[in-house]
């Protein structure tokens, strides 16, 4: 097993003391930084980019891959505890972890997404270190038909979440799609619904659409209507995981990292599509229905562990295509050019001595990751034990922080305040809020892969379905959707209750998605024109 | 989109999700009006639909003005998507109006520290609004460190905390804490104030 | 306990405006030979082209001892149009540059800015990054001339994919290319990919006919023999690549992707030389040119009135290509 030698020396590099402080630096730095609001995993590698330049390349890999790992979870630190996700691929956890936390349950929460990002973490490092270069052969197989199927499936799934009142879900969904509509149209550069603004002309970043509908829309929620008198405090509750809480997590663990690899695998994959699905699943899965949306500890394990793997998963086609899916990826490649290495096809021969060490401080990372932050989880959590006013207070604060900090801009700060505004209305008059959030992350990404499908066929229709993989996912949309009708004819089931779609078991399928994460794209993006 | 003309049929006779005693008319400023006629009291939700409407308008207003003379590949141009979310908020905003007017209700969402059981409050809201504002129209003026510090300070003062000495500390804390972190650590400038470079 | 709140606010308010300059000022000390409290805007966010190129020159001026405490700034939105907008906006001030390329003077188009580059003060450009055509290895297309001629007989079953939105580098070199083998550039099935990477994998799999992009990304899968470079679009062949340039293809077409430097308009000519001197200081900059090496950036400096010229030459060049498109 040539593999397993050349990882067995990376362990020999990623292990030595120096190494093994970097990385534990690394983790330090990510989760510190992952939690200030409105910096991402990408943006913290970018910042720190300058931190590594006195390194030897592959110290300041490893540290790299602290850092990338521990900002995954300083994220979802704070989509829990206050509800403001400083990352795209935390908005998920938000719908579960905080009101978790709110019942006194942020410590089993941090402590869900911590063992879920060291399982995807796991998973994902030996699905990479196993499947790299098949992955990376079937990645580039993946085009714009199969990405547009998948997010017709993902509509579909979305039917799952619209809550109680089925006509309110739409109407959030609509409200969301308006949202994403905001910008230049990316295929022809056209405004919509800028109003000639230059300012609307990059669209709103989702990032501020979570934070405005969750953490702005909530306070102003809950100033209208706060609890006078006696609050209690938010109980700490007990500190660790109990029985009962990991016989419901160990099956969304090990689920996520397969829907979250592939994904993270493929270009234009991400972890925002993954983290949904994986939630959808978890909750047509779960014997808890009932409890998701108050806070169903399923809802954070499964989603964390797929973002982790996902993470791993995007360092698979950047390792051997040199081919960045997301942000941190685009970051990350800077980075190796920066050393005059050009990750690619020949990276595995020309460095293997670096790559593999690599590999093994990303497990090194993942372990480091569970030791330092499983005994923090409680500590974390008593954070909500400050008085309402102070948490409310502080949530508005790193809110506006986290919109202005990166842009610079006043708008930014107006709009996530008529964002929270909708977002009151929404809680006001019962629309839910998850539906908009993922109608703008999915409905541009599905505008744009279903035109580039049509384009490359040159406009005929034939182009969305020119792809055995989007046959696969049509058929089982169609499946889905049939079901309902299904059962009703099958005997003795009747009076089957609304349709079962969304019922789907993404980890067969694979990929789509788009990374609309907004903070750090690929460089030549940026450089050009609209966006 | 094939699934919302699927989801919406079976919507409005059903509607089991609100509760009948979360006070819903006892918040509705319809019904604290006392002016519209009976029809209309409790009915709030329709101004939903008002503004639902107004807004697929807007967007297929906004989808029809955009120029098509310009190089254009393939069957579905920039407009299409928005016709088709506009026409649809026409239609969900027709359905919930409908809805509303058999008598269904939005679930008000509840949590820990909601308390629906007594009327909105209003006063709170507009001060944290202003905390939150005053923040947006001082932070380019006084800077950051400043502008944060007031809105923390203003919003723990409209949540009721009234501690006249330990809330301003926090706050130029939190938020000198901040402004050190992002500028001096991480090398993203926030405004700091109108005594940079002076000192 | 009156006293105490207001000392507790006094504290506060003192704490707040003074901690932070504080802080912050570093040494101040400046000395005839360097510009102090140069400012830098970057027109997009930390991370992408231009912020790595300002604050890569930052850090060599810093070092090349030209100036002192250089400070970097993101300003983002609208492909730079609205970093370009308070540039202009900030008349006269002698001590504000940005970042800027290629792409910006498209997005002025797309995004129909009122603010446009010809209203700044143009200082230098520094570095600049040729486009590659590029097919995958199983492609039919062996030769440029091959490539062009189907493309000819049907532009729309031969789909160009770049990494730009329209506006952008990679949509103005095929547009170009177009306009030059006699192509309306209307009819050019253009593909726009999430920068160079995702359009990468478009190529590999053969999804688009052929990708014109920057060479960075792509060098690598070069080597491998994944990719064959059809040509380079700059007018000289790039190292280390077996490909005719586009002149040498029979295509009269020269593009290269470039970055540079751009001030405030209003400015006095000293102030205005003082800055082009402190660029072409930094570019004769040992620092620089470690920097340039590291990041594998060609050197294409030019300043001042050449720079002003070749800007202008640029904005009509690319306004001419987004005017055909009716873009502009």
């Amino acid at each position: 097993m040539d593999t397993l030698n050349l990882l067995w020396e990376g362990f020999g590099t990623a292990l030595t003391p120096a190494n093994l402080l970097y990385a534990a630096i690394g983790v330090l730095l990510g989760t510190a930084i992952g939690v200030l609001p409105g910096i991402g995993p990408a943006m913290a590698v970018a910042l720190l980019l300058p931190v590594t330049y006195a390194l030897a390349p592959t110290s300041a890999f490893i540290m790299f891959a602290g850092i990338y790992y521990g900002g995954m979870f300083g994220g979802s630190t704070t989509s829990i505890l206050l509800n403001t996700p400083g990352e795209t691929a935390a908005v998920v956890t938000a719908i579960e972890g905080n009101p978790m936390a709110r019942k006194g349950r942020g410590a089993q929460a941090l402590a869900a997404a911590a063992i879920g990002h060291f399982v995807g973490g796991l998973i994902g490092t030996i699905l990479l270190v196993v499947l790299a270069p098949t992955v990376a052969s079937l990645a580039v197989d993946i085009g714009a038909p199969d990405y547009f199927a998948i997010m017709v499936l993902a509509f579909i799934a979305v039917t799952s979440v619209l809550g109680k009142s089925r006509v309110r879900g739409f109407a959030s969904l609509l409200i969301g799609l308006t949202i994403g509509l905001i910008g230049l149209d990316e295929m022809t550069g056209q405004q919509r619904l800028t109003f000639g603004s230059l300012h609307l002309a990059d669209g709103i970043d989702v990032v501020i659409v979570a934070v405005g509908l969750f953490a702005v829309g909530e306070s102003l929620w809950v100033a209208a209507h706060l609890r006078h008198g006696q609050t209690k405090p938010i109980p700490v509750g007990r500190p660790w995981l109990g029985r009962e809480d990991l016989r419901r997590a160990w099956k969304p663990w090990l689920r996520g990292p397969l829907i979250g690899f592939p994904f993270g695998a493929i270009p234009a994959g991400g972890a925002e599509i993954p983290t949904f699905l994986s939630y959808v699943t978890e909750k047509r899965l779960s014997k808890h229905r009932q409890e998701f949306g108050k806070g169903a500890i399923e809802g954070v394990a499964g989603p964390e562990a797929t973002a982790s793997a996902s993470a791993a998963g995007t360092l698979v086609s950047m390792l051997t295509l040199g081919l960045p899916t997301t942000a941190v990826a685009a970051v990350m490649l800077a980075a190796f050019q920066q050393y005059g290495i050009q990750p690619g096809p020949l990276l595995f021969e020309r460095e293997p001595g670096l790559v593999w060490g690599l590999i093994a401080s990303l497990f090194v990372g993942t372990v480091l990751l569970l030791v330092l932050n499983l005994p923090l989880a409680p500590v974390w959590a008593r954070l909500l034990r400050i008085p309402r006013p102070y948490l409310y207070a502080g949530i508005l604060f790193f809110a506006s922080v986290g919109a202005y900090a990166v842009s610079g801009q006043v708008l930014d700060l107006l709009l996530l305040f008529v964002i929270g505004l909708l977002g009151f209305a929404m809680r006001r008059f019962g629309l839910p809020v998850l539906p908009a959030i993922i109608a703008v992350i999915l409905g541009p990404a599905a505008e744009q892969q279903m035109r580039r499908a049509l384009q490359l066929s040159d406009g005929s229709l034939t182009g969305l379905v020119n792809t055995p993989f989007s046959i696969a996912v049509y058929v089982v949309v169609l499946a889905l959707l049939l079901w309902p009708v299904l059962r009703r004819l099958l005997p003795g089931r009747p009076g089957a209750t609304a349709p079962a779609a969304g019922d789907t078991d993404p980890a067969g399928t694979d990929p789509a998605g788009t990374d609309r994460s907004g903070s750090i794209d690929e460089e030549r993006t940026r450089e050009n024109a609209s966006r | 989109m094939s699934t919302n003309t699927s989801g919406t049929s079976g919507t409005t006779p059903t509607d089991p999700g609100t509760e009948p005693g979360t006070g819903v008319s006892a918040d509705t400023p319809a019904a604290a009006g006392g002016g519209p006629p009976r029809w209309l009291r409790g009915r709030s939700e329709l101004g939903v639909c008002v503004l639902l409407f107004g807004l697929g308008l807007l967007v297929l207003f906004d989808a029809i003005t955009i120029h098509t003379d310009f190089a254009q590949r393939g069957p579905v141009g920039p407009q299409a998507v928005p016709v088709l979310v506009g026409g649809l908020l026409l239609v969900v905003s027709l359905l919930l109006a409908r809805d509303v007017l058999r008598g269904g209700h939005g679930e008000i969402e509840g949590g820990e520290d909601i308390d629906l059981s007594e009327p909105s409050d209003w006063r709170t809201v507009l001060l944290l609004a202003g905390a939150f504002l005053a923040n947006a129209a001082l932070i380019g003026v006084v800077g950051f460190p400043l502008s944060g510090a007031i809105l923390f300070w203003g919003a723990a003062y409209a949540l009721g905390s009234r501690n006249y000495v330990r809330d301003p500390l926090v706050a130029a804390g939190l938020s000198i804490l901040t402004f050190l972190v992002f500028n001096n650590l991480l090398g993203v400038s926030l405004p700091g104030g109108p005594l940079m470079g002076v000192l | 306990m009156r006293l105490r709140n207001w000392l507790a606010v006094l504290g506060a308010l003192l704490a707040v405006l003074l901690v932070p300059p504080l802080v912050t000022s570093g040494t101040g000390t400046e000395d005839q030979a360097q510009i102090g409290n140069l400012r830098i805007l970057v027109p997009n966010q930390p991370g992408g082209g231009y912020d790595i190129t300002a604050r890569t020159a930052a850090k060599a001026m810093d070092d090349a001892k030209l100036t002192s405490n250089v400070e970097v700034f993101n300003l983002p939105g609208a492909g730079g149009t609205v970093g370009l907008g308070r540039i202009v906006s900030e008349r006269g001030d002698g001590r504000l540059l940005m970042s800027m390329g290629l792409g910006v003077v498209g997005s002025v188009y797309t995004n129909k800015s009122p603010s446009s580059l010809q209203d700044t003060t143009p200082i230098a450009k520094l570095i600049e990054e040729p486009d590659i055509v590029v097919v995958a290895k199983d492609s039919p297309y062996q030769s440029l001339g091959q490539l062009v001629e189907a493309w000819k007989a049907n532009p729309g079953a031969v789909p160009v994919g770049g990494g730009s939105s329209p506006g952008g580098p990679d949509h103005l070199a095929p547009m170009l290319m177009a306009k030059a083998v006699g192509l309306a550039p209307k009819s050019v099935n253009y593909v726009p990919y999430d920068g160079g990477g995702e359009l990468l994998a478009a190529v590999l799999g053969g999804k688009v006919a052929f990708g014109v992009s920057g060479i960075g990304e792509y060098r690598d899968q070069i080597q491998a023999g994944e990719l064959r470079v059809l040509a380079a679009t700059s007018a000289n062949r790039i190292e280390g690549v077996d490909a005719p340039t586009l002149s040498e293809a029979g295509v009269d077409v020269k593009f290269s992707n470039w970055r540079g430097i751009v001030a405030p308009p209003g400015l006095t000519p000293a102030e205005r030389d003082r800055l082009v001197k402190l660029i072409a200081d930094l570019h004769d900059s040992a620092q620089w040119k470690e920097a340039l090496a590291k990041n594998g950036w060609s050197d294409a400096f030019a300043g001042g009135d050449e720079f002003a010229s070749f800007l202008s030459a640029e904005n009509d060049r690319v306004a001419s290509v987004l005017s055909d498109l009716g873009l502009a």
